[in-house]
């Protein structure tokens, strides 16, 4: 078996061969006359096993991390498949109203807790007086008026619109789900429920808003066109502006901020209201009823174009 | 004695009383051999006469009973003598006087005032110490009969400031004042005394930054004003307004007490002449500047309402719902939350 041998091994065989015999031919000024060949040979043989040796170890190395990169780029390739939540359309909608509602806040709190510091600061050092920062604020009103018109205008107008806005309305589930989740809080039901599109929680926080943008809007508006009502219409929006303005702020701050932000499942933040999709793992996990109807849709979808084919095959 | 007449004993007489005068102080007699006279005067160029005659009785009744007249005129050491400058009253009420006149820093308050610098900027009608206090008539403010009793003070002012004399009689300070309620302020109540200063300055009790702090000593919170049944939260409740709090960030083109009550002409909102009389709010609401878009409605209506009083009708039971509203709502929340991470935290436990 040793005289035949691989065309690879005897090309290795060949280049260990000339690489000895010019370690051999270069050093031949340096080497003693009285030097036996065989040890000369054999000395060189071991120089060129180390080069060998090392030559390997730096291949693989360049291997190994082109592999690493090669596996990196493959795996976005093939990434887990994502599932749209919130549409181009639906985003721009909660950015307005980011920037709007932050405003509001930001000017308006001062005015509900004008004694603390931290208020006179805001008022005084960053907007540089009231006349600013109430100017600042029906800016920023106007910002959440054109949401809230923005927004029935796609619940109405738009074919996903609509569809979310008929998925969004309480139904039964709904306080049976809350029911279950708390049971299942307090260790009373092995799993907690199963939701669809949106959650029980979901759909708070969908008519919170309702709620807070008719109270805020209506107030605000009679507290900006204050010369056409009365002293006592007006006395009562400003307390009703006034204290829904920090209910809304509170909700936000503990509540909306504990479920896109602190909550651990999506620490330090829910990528949705930016990304506006969801992965297939994070379908499964918050809207398993969702994720069904999707798989089963595909499956359906899938059969007929293949009955469909067949169809045609056959005609 | 050939060449020596009356005329030259007179004339030496003269002249040795001048040599001795200054080692001899002038007594009191001296002086009122010519001004205890009740017809005593000089002529003005203009040929106005101007009494020079001095009452001792005023003076003995005053604070200054013990004092003669040239401890005060010191000015005047010979007689006859060149027109008596004003009396420094600073000579004797100075901290540590060894005569043991009363002192503060009220002297100090007058040279910064706006009284005392006018005067040092050369007004000569500014007034002085005996423009209030009186000349020979100095009284202690305390008792009656003093320029600066506390019903004779807006008369004092009144001598300069005639016109607000006259409209502060007819407001409801003024009736008050006059008809011996004491509790009611006089012109110093409100702009100070001997530190009286410009309204527009930031730092005299009427200005904007301030005017909300002195109605309040009487109206505010404790105010002396219960005891006749006029309410005390009206600072509380402008505090709380808007008006209120964007005095508080410093903005002073919003209204202030006196921008809707008038300052000197305050009356009751039930007198016709009142700037928040019914008939006349709208007007003052709308004021240039202010609302002036303000209509009948728009001015109707109670303006200091306390939300967490029940007299304040539906606001009160709004203030009710909203704070039940939202201790439930952020409770709920709450509780929902930490029943979240308990259950984090044992199904985490489980899994270990």
């Amino acid at each position: 078996m040793t005289d035949s041998l691989t065309p690879k091994q005897e090309a290795r065989q060949e280049l260990i061969e000339s690489v000895t015999k010019n370690i051999l031919d270069s050093a031949q000024p340096l080497i003693d006359p009285d030097t036996k060949p065989e040890e000369l040979k054999a000395t060189a043989n071991q120089i060129t096993e180390r080069l060998s040796f090392e030559a390997n170890v730096a291949f693989s190395e360049v291997v190994t991390r082109y592999a690493r990169r090669k596996r990196i780029e493959v795996e976005k390739l093939v990434a887990e498949r994502t599932y749209l939540r919130f549409g181009k359309n639906f985003r721009a909608q909660h950015m307005l109203m980011i920037v709007s509602v932050i405003m509001l806040i930001i000017t308006g709190m001062p005015l509900k807790f004008p004694d603390y510091g931290i208020s006179k600061f805001v008022i005084l050092d960053m907007f540089g007086g009231v006349q600013n920062s109430t100017l600042i604020h029906r800016i920023a009103a106007v910002g959440l008026i054109i949401v809230g018109i923005w927004h029935l205008g796609y619940i109405t107008l738009s074919r996903v619109g609509r569809r979310d806005f008929w998925l969004m309305i309480p139904r039964p589930t709904d306080g049976k789900h809350a029911f279950h989740t708390i049971m299942y809080y307090i260790g009373r039901r092995a799993a907690g429920p199963k939701f669809g599109r949106f959650s029980f929680i979901e759909k708070f926080d969908y008519w919170a808003v309702y709620w807070g943008m008719v109270i805020m809007i209506g107030s605000g508006l009679i507290l900006w066109f204050k010369e056409g009502f009365s002293k006592g219409l007006f006395d009562i929006a400003r307390e009703a502006h006034s204290d829904e303005g920090l209910l809304a702020t509170l909700a936000i701050i503990i509540w909306h901020f504990y479920n896109v932000h602190l909550n651990p499942d999506v620490f330090p933040m829910s990528w949705v209201w930016l990304k506006g999709t969801l992965t297939e793992s994070e379908m499964k996990h918050h809207h398993p009823l969702e994720y069904a109807e999707i798989v089963d849709a595909e499956r359906q979808e899938l059969q007929r174009s293949a009955e469909e084919e067949e169809q045609k095959a056959a005609g | 004695m050939r060449g020596v007449g009356f005329i030259h004993v007179v004339c030496l007489a003269v002249v040795i009383l001048f040599l001795l005068a200054p080692g001899k102080a002038l007594s009191d007699d001296n002086c009122l051999l010519c001004h205890g006279k009740h017809d005593f005067h000089r002529l003005e160029p203009t040929g106005l006469k101007i009494s020079l005659f001095v009452d001792t009785s005023l003076l003995k009744k005053s604070v200054h009973a013990s004092r003669g007249c040239v401890d005060c005129h010191v000015d005047v050491v010979q007689i006859p003598h060149k027109p008596a400058v004003t009396v420094n009253c600073r000579r004797c009420h100075y901290s540590g006087n060894p005569v043991g006149a009363p002192q503060g820093e009220l002297y100090d308050q007058y040279a910064q005032s706006a009284h005392g610098k006018a005067l040092s900027q050369g007004n000569g009608k500014a007034p002085t110490c005996q423009d209030c206090h009186g000349t020979h008539n100095v009284i202690a403010p305390d008792s009656l009969g003093s320029s600066m009793y506390k019903t004779s003070r807006p008369k004092t002012c009144g001598k300069c400031h005639i016109d607000i004399y006259a409209t502060y009689r007819e407001s409801v300070h003024g009736h008050a004042l006059i008809n011996g309620i004491l509790d009611a302020p006089d012109c110093s109540d409100c702009h100070g005394e001997h530190s009286i200063k410009g309204a527009s300055d930031p730092q005299s009790q009427v200005s904007p930054e301030q005017v909300s702090h002195t109605c309040g000593s009487c109206h505010g919170p404790m105010g002396v004003v219960a005891k006749y049944g006029i309410k005390t939260d009206r600072i509380t409740t402008f505090e709380e307004s808007f008006h209120g709090i964007a005095h508080k960030m410093e903005n002073r083109t919003v209204a202030n007490c006196s921008s809707c009550h008038d300052f000197h002409d305050i009356r009751k909102p039930n007198d016709p002449k009142s700037t928040v009389h019914p008939a006349n709010i709208v007007k003052t609401c709308g004021k240039p500047g202010c609302h002036p878009e303000a209509t009948a409605q728009f001015s109707s209506g109670k303006i200091h309402v306390d939300p967490s009083k029940e007299e304040a009708g539906l606001v009160y039971y709004i203030t009710k719902f909203f704070t039940i509203l939202t201790v439930t709502t952020l409770a709920g929340l709450f509780v929902f939350i930490i029943l979240d991470l308990v259950r984090r935290a044992k199904s985490s436990q489980g899994k270990r």
